[in-house]
Order: C-alpha cells, then sequence, then structure tokens
C-alpha cells in the first residue's frame, strides 16, 4: 500500500458515451510507437461485449483467500481489434471508400446496443474505464520481474520499462485488462495516470476533457475534496467488479436514473427501472443499494430544501473543486529527491546504470 | 547370473546412466572464434555432449492458456559443443523444437522460441553452485540470452527506454521531422539479445553499460534450433579460466506460450577447458550420479512429510506452498539438495511475488535477509543421500 492514494470518481448518471476522454487519452498517449491498438482510457456500452471482448470473463484478480488467479492474454485481432483506417486520399480519383484492413472486430462494436426489447424494456448505460490503479493489483503481482510497482507518494502503478521483459503474465493478472502488450517494443504498457500531467497540478487528460464533467480526481485521504466526499462521506462512489480482490481505485456513482419500463400498449409502468438491480449488483456489489437510497434522499432533499452538498457536488460546478491536486505536494517530494518534476518517473531509469552489478536487492512487497 | 539379477542389474545400469551427466569438453583452437555462427563447419569437428532440458515447474505461472499447453511437456534432449581460445569461448547449443516460433508482427500473444546460457559467478566450492534458476542470495550469475522475437523499437537506439522521445516535443517541423523519422527508424531496431546479471529470480536485471561483450544467434534448420554464445573467458563479471566451470541452459518454445519461467531448463553441466589443468572437484561433483537408495529415500520423503508443502508426482496437490519438485532431479545437484534440506536458509527461491499467494509465504524477511519457512532437516548422511538419490528420479521423461 502507498502512503496516499490518488483516485477518480466517474458519475455514470452523467456519462454520455461521447468518447472524448478515449480521444484526449489516445491523442496524448496511445497513437504511435506499437501502441495504436490500446484503449488505456476507453468507453463501453454496457450490457455488452466490452473491450478487450469479454474481458469480464478473461481471468486474473484474486479468489477469497487472495490467490492470485490464472488469466488470459487476449488476441489483438479477435479480442481488442486491429486499428484500420480509410483511403479518403483516394475519394477524388473516384474510388470507393473503403478500409485498409477488412474490419472483424473492434472496441465499441456493440455499441448501444444493449440487452432487452425495443420500446419496453430496453437499456443500456455507459462505463468509461481506464486502469484502476489498484491497492493490491494483479498485474504487480503477477510480474515475476518486479517490473510493476506503485508510487508510494499517490499509489499511481507503473510499469517500469526498463526491467519489464514483455513475459505478458501481468495482462493475464490483471482482471480488468488495463494492461496491454506493446509489440513494436515487447513491453507492457498501462494508463499511468497522466502522472507527469498530476504532478504539475493538471488532472488527467481524459478527465480534463470530459464535456459532461463526470469525473472527479483527487487523493482519497484529502477530506476536504470531492472524491472523499463522494467514496467515504456519502458513499455513493463504487469500485467496479471489487469481487476481483484488487481493491481498485477508481470509483463509480451508479447509474440511478433510468426511464420506466413500458407495457405491451407503450404505457409507462410506473416505479419500474430499466436497468435490473442485479446487473448494477455484479458491477458494484451490494452497496449500490445503499448508493442508490443516498442519491435518492439527497435528490428529494434538495427538490424540497434547495440544499444538499452531494448534488452540489454531481452537478460539477467547477474543475478547481473537481480536480484536487497538490502540485506543491509532489514538487516537495522532488525537492527531497534532489530530482525535478520531469515527465519521467525516476524508476523508468532503474538498473540503467549496471556500474553496480550484483549489488541490487530484491524488492519486497508486502 | 540368473535371468532376476541378470533383469536388475540391467535395470540398475540403465538407471545410473540416466543420472550420470558427462562432462562438456570445450576445444582449444588458435583461431578467432568471435566469428563462429550456428553453422559454422567448426562444430563439425567438435565433440558433442548430451544434456536434459527440463520443464521449470518450480512455480506455476498464471497465464491459463500456457499452463494448459504445458501441462504435460516432456524434457528434451539437447547437444552442447564449446570452443575456445586464449581470449574466448564459444558455446553451441542444439534442441529440437517442431517449429519455429519467432515473436513478429502486431501481434499481443505471440511468443518466441529462444535459448540462455547461465554461467556462476563464483564456484571455487562445487558443493555451493549458485541456485539453478537464475542464482540466489550472495550466489550470482550471468545470463546471456537470445530470443527469435523481431527487431525491437528503441527510438534512441540505446535502450535506454526512459530517454525515449516523442517527435511531439520535438521541435520540428515539415522535412526536419520527416528526417528525424527516418534517422530513428533507422538506429531503433536492435536484436533480442540481452545480458543479466542475477541472485535469484525476480532479481534479473540487465547489463546495459556495455561492460558484458558477447555474442549470441540463432538458426532453425530440420526441426531443430542452433544457437550460439560467445564471450570472453574472462571480463568483468566472471573468470571462466580455471580449467573447468559449470554451466546451464534453458530453452524457450514459443509455440507453447514459452517465456520466463515457462521454459526448459538443464542442471549445472560441467565444462571441462580441453588444453587446461585444473577443475577436477568440479567436474567429479557434477558428473557422479548419486549413490543412494532411491526407495528408502522416497519412504524418507514421505515420512518426513516432504508433500505437505512440495508438489511431488503421486504425492500430494499442496497449491502455491513451496517450490513444486515435479522436476526437481532434471535440473538440480545432489549438493543442492543435500544442502536444501540441511540448511533451508543457505538458498531462499524468492518464489512468487509475495502479494500472489500472502497465506503462503516461502520465507519470512528478518533483519533483510530472507529466511526460509521450511525447517532445517539434520539427517544422518545415508538418510539424505537416499533422500537426494530419489528427487533426482522426480523428473519429466525425454521425449
Amino acid at each position: 500500500m502507498s502512503k496516499r492514494q490518488l483516485a477518480m470518481v466517474m458519475d455514470l448518471n452523467k456519462c454520455i458515451g461521447c468518447q472524448t476522454c478515449t480521444v484526449a487519452c489516445k491523442t496524448q498517449w496511445t497513437n504511435r510507437n506499437g501502441r495504436e491498438y490500446m484503449y488505456w482510457n476507453n468507453v463501453e456500452t454496457y450490457p455488452g461485449t466490452g473491450y478487450p471482448k469479454n474481458w469480464m470473463e478473461l481471468g486474473g484478480g484474486f479468489d477469497a483467500a487472495g490467490d492470485l488467479q490464472a488469466g488470459i492474454v487476449p488476441n489483438i485481432e479477435a479480442d481488442y481489434g486491429v486499428p484500420w483506417d480509410y483511403n479518403h486520399d483516394e475519394l477524388q480519383f473516384g474510388e470507393q471508400l473503403k478500409p485498409n484492413i477488412e474490419p472483424t472486430w473492434g472496441p465499441n462494436w456493440d455499441e448501444d446496443e444493449g440487452e432487452g426489447n425495443f420500446p419496453s424494456d430496453n437499456y443500456f448505460f455507459y462505463i468509461p474505464r481506464i486502469c484502476n490503479h489498484c491497492t493490491n493489483p494483479g498485474c504487480l503481482s503477477a510480474c515475476p520481474r518486479d517490473a510493476i510497482f506503485k508510487r508510494e507518494q499517490d499509489g499511481v502503478v507503473l510499469v517500469d520499462l526498463d526491467r519489464c521483459q514483455g513475459y505478458r503474465y501481468c495482462i493475464a493478472g490483471c482482471p480488468y485488462k488495463k494492461i496491454y502488450f506493446n509489440p513494436k517494443i515487447s513491453k507492457s504498457e498501462k494508463c499511468i495516470l497522466c502522472f507527469p500531467r498530476v504532478e504539475k497540478g493538471l488532472p488527467p487528460a481524459c478527465a480534463q476533457q470530459c464535456v459532461g464533467r463526470i469525473r472527479f480526481v483527487g487523493f482519497l485521504d484529502d477530506e476536504e475534496g470531492q472524491v472523499h466526499k463522494l467514496v467515504h462521506k456519502y458513499k455513493v462512489a463504487l469500485p467496479l467488479r471489487s469481487d476481483y480482490g484488487t481493491q481498485p481505485n477508481v470509483y463509480y456513482v451508479p447509474p440511478t436514473e433510468a426511464p420506466p419500463k413500458f407495457d405491451a400498449e407503450g404505457r409507462v409502468i410506473p416505479g419500474s427501472n430499466r436497468v435490473p438491480i442485479e446487473e448494477l449488483e455484479k458491477l458494484f456489489g451490494k452497496e449500490v443499494h445503499d448508493a442508490m437510497k443516498t442519491l435518492r434522499a439527497e435528490m428529494e432533499k434538495r427538490k424540497k430544501t434547495g440544499e444538499s452538498e452531494l448534488m452540489d457536488i454531481l452537478i460539477a460546478y467547477k474543475h478547481q473543486d473537481m480536480f484536487r491536486l497538490d502540485q506543491e505536494y509532489y514538487q516537495g517530494i522532488a525537492k527531497q529527491q534532489g530530482t525535478s518534476l520531469a515527465p519521467i518517473d525516476n524508476r523508468y531509469m532503474a538498473g540503467k546504470n549496471t556500474e553496480n552489478k550484483y549489488k541490487f536487492k530484491v524488492v519486497e512487497y508486502e | 547370473m540368473n535371468k532376476l539379477t541378470s533383469a536388475v542389474a540391467v535395470s540398475a545400469l540403465i538407471a545410473s546412466s540416466a543420472f550420470a551427466q558427462d562432462a562438456v569438453v570445450a576445444q582449444k583452437t588458435d583461431r578467432d572464434v568471435t566469428k563462429l555462427t550456428p553453422t559454422s563447419k567448426a562444430w563439425g569437428y567438435v565433440k558433442g555432449t548430451e544434456i536434459g532440458l527440463y520443464p521449470q515447474t518450480t512455480v506455476t505461472m498464471n497465464d491459463a492458456k500456457a499452463n494448459a499447453l504445458n501441462k504435460s511437456q516432456k524434457a528434451k534432449k539437447a547437444t552442447v559443443k564449446a570452443i575456445y581460445n586464449d581470449k574466448n569461448i564459444a558455446f553451441l547449443l542444439e534442441w529440437p523444437d517442431g517449429t519455429r516460433s519467432v515473436q513478429s508482427g502486431y501481434r499481443s500473444d505471440a511468443y518466441g522460441d529462444g535459448f540462455a546460457v547461465q554461467l556462476p559467478v563464483n564456484y571455487g566450492d562445487p558443493q555451493k553452485l549458485p541456485y539453478i534458476g537464475m542464482g540466489s542470495e550472495g550466489r550470482p550469475v550471468v545470463i546471456h540470452l537470445q530470443k527469435a522475437v523481431q527487431p525491437i523499437y528503441e527510438p534512441n537506439g540505446k535502450g535506454d527506454v526512459g530517454a525515449q522521445q516523442n517527435v511531439l516535443s520535438k521541435n520540428m517541423f515539415g522535412k526536419e521531422v520527416g528526417e528525424y523519422h527516418e534517422a530513428v527508424q533507422k538506429l531503433a531496431v536492435s536484436d533480442y539479445q540481452r545480458s543479466f546479471v542475477s541472485e535469484g529470480f525476480r532479481s534479473m536485471t540487465e547489463i546495459k553499460d556495455g561492460s558484458e561483450k558477447f555474442s549470441a544467434d540463432m538458426e532453425y534448420d530440420k526441426k531443430a534450433w542452433k544457437g550460439t554464445v560467445i564471450r570472453p573467458l574472462k571480463d568483468a563479471y566472471l573468470n571462466l579460466d580455471n580449467g573447468a566451470f559449470p554451466v546451464a541452459f534453458a530453452a524457450w518454445d514459443g509455440a507453447r506460450m514459452n517465456r520466463d519461467g515457462l521454459k526448459l531448463l538443464s542442471s549445472w553441466i560441467p565444462v571441462k577447458l580441453g588444453d587446461e589443468k585444473g577443475g577436477d572437484a568440479l567436474v567429479a561433483e557434477l558428473t557422479t550420479a548419486p549413490k543412494g537408495d532411491v526407495e528408502n529415500g522416497k519412504n524418507l520423503v514421505m515420512q518426513n512429510g516432504c508433500m505437505g508443502c512440495h508438489y511431488i508426482p503421486g504425492m500430494s496437490q499442496p497449491g502455491y506452498m513451496a517450490p513444486g519438485l515435479a522436476n526437481i532431479g532434471g535440473y538440480s545437484t545432489d549438493a543442492y539438495l543435500k544442502e536444501s534440506m540441511v540448511d533451508p536458509n543457505a538458498i531462499v527461491v524468492p518464489g512468487y511475488n509475495r502479494n500472489a499467494h500472502p497465506n503462503t509465504p516461502w520465507y519470512n524477511v528478518i533483519d533483510g535477509k530472507r529466511q526460509s519457512t521450511m525447517p532445517p532437516y539434520p539427517l544422518d548422511d545415508k538418510s539424505l543421500d537416499d533422500m537426494v538419490a530419489y528427487m533426482r528420479t522426480l523428473k519429466a521423461e525425454v521425449e
């Protein structure tokens, strides 16, 4: 466990699936150098196959006894989808628009399909997913090289690319399949929670660009912060699939407000909700009941009295309140360590100089 | 001799020959060995030594597909040759592999074949060689690795991933960007060929400062790989010029999703420098078959409850508690097995990342030193020899 933990809260009631976060992340980090197929941030339709395909069934994570479970390394073509392009340049010469490969699968192949029958009870909602920067990361535990580490100062989980040898056990070990293999450099890469931005006091690109303002970023122990309030004070933000045992640090406000179902004549069934509670329980655990109760109670309170701190937070008035990052905190650490806040973590450099030959120590993670 | 006794005598002969390991005799030459390739004619004049490569089953990795593919993996026979001159030594490993697997293309789940040569930094005491799985604390090894992987892209060409530059962070435009890309492409591809120092798995660290000069190559032909590793007899890391030294080999089968611990591994194999004196004790230690009584050893193993924590085929399935012994006879020396029973703290295999199986720690850390959770078994020499003899039978069949 790290000294402090950065966390993100995403309000699923407000996610419109516009993929602005996905594009922000892609242009910042994954549009080049072998990462083209990776989506460190993706937004998937639930119910749906997700990204990579059926990720919830690919193993990893821990069982009740705390033992790491075996998992599967997905295939780019079948499970992630190979990025393809179109011949836009050739259209002016009379060519037909065609992709450069025959696409067979890709992220959001089943976007907006959902479940149920239109118009009586069909439903879906969006789940944006990034690395959960878990307190007990499956990827870290699976790595036989100790190449994955969790930063003391903020709990961000990173791959030490210098130590990584591209074995890919991390991918099998992550139940969220949020760590990827870069075939061009033969190493694993993953969401870095935009730590070079965070250290300068800026939120991760996905959170900054979110047009629905659904993302809150801050330290879990910052009691004045909205992240702390949503997770610990009101307990309306819940981790995704916490049954995997990795203690994820991305939290979701569950989608409480769905339209009612219609009967055979197309009339509203009063009191019904299209999103089955069992599905929400599967994703967010039993705690989802209390969270929804609190959300509804606060909504009522706001309607009646005009006041509710929780509703004010979820309305997301100001970025400066939603993103509570502490540039001075990071600068203090850098000063203490005698380093500067370069966009490279010190551990990326570990092992670069091997002059002190076998004077290294095995890192112990307790 | 009646039929029964002759049958016993024959089976005893087979049993002991299955244990005995011949030394690799390195042939001396006046010529430059640094130019040797896996297919050089010179290898035809050198006598090969057969070794066994056994599935490494000390820990179970967490890749479900790979585990299924390797479930009943058999051992392989490989051939080792060595040529040396005053300065350098060249090894040739030839091992069968039904498929040529190269990790290439834009794929996340493709794995390449490969091989590695492991050399101990200290081998003065043949009873206390480093642990076969990438050395052990205080007993470092140097490992040379060559894998059949497409050239690796490293934008600054120095393997210094920390300083990789993104073109977007360069103050360049138009033609300059194109030129930059071209320059990067030229220096950005390197062979998957690496040297490491290691004191036990998970501690392996790549030597990147150029202080370890070696070259490696591998070629596939007729359902077999031939791989060469050429390195100095003496350098800053180790000195092999003492008459004889131990070496170990590993091979990975990409088609079986082999990588890291999922591999075939030899025991410590003695290499005798043909024209040099010395190293006889080491050669004797590594070529002598165990003398103990296998049956009695098996009974002792059961009586002492080894299978309570260790996986021993046919005896138990204890999970993550301790190193699996299914192939221990294939890749361990007698001295290591004995030492590990008498003094389990002498070599503590780091095992799993401690987060992976927190309820079954193989060791505790006391004053910064790993202390095995296994108690010492200070049995008499005869019992230990018998148990060692039994454990040496624990290994997969050769395919």
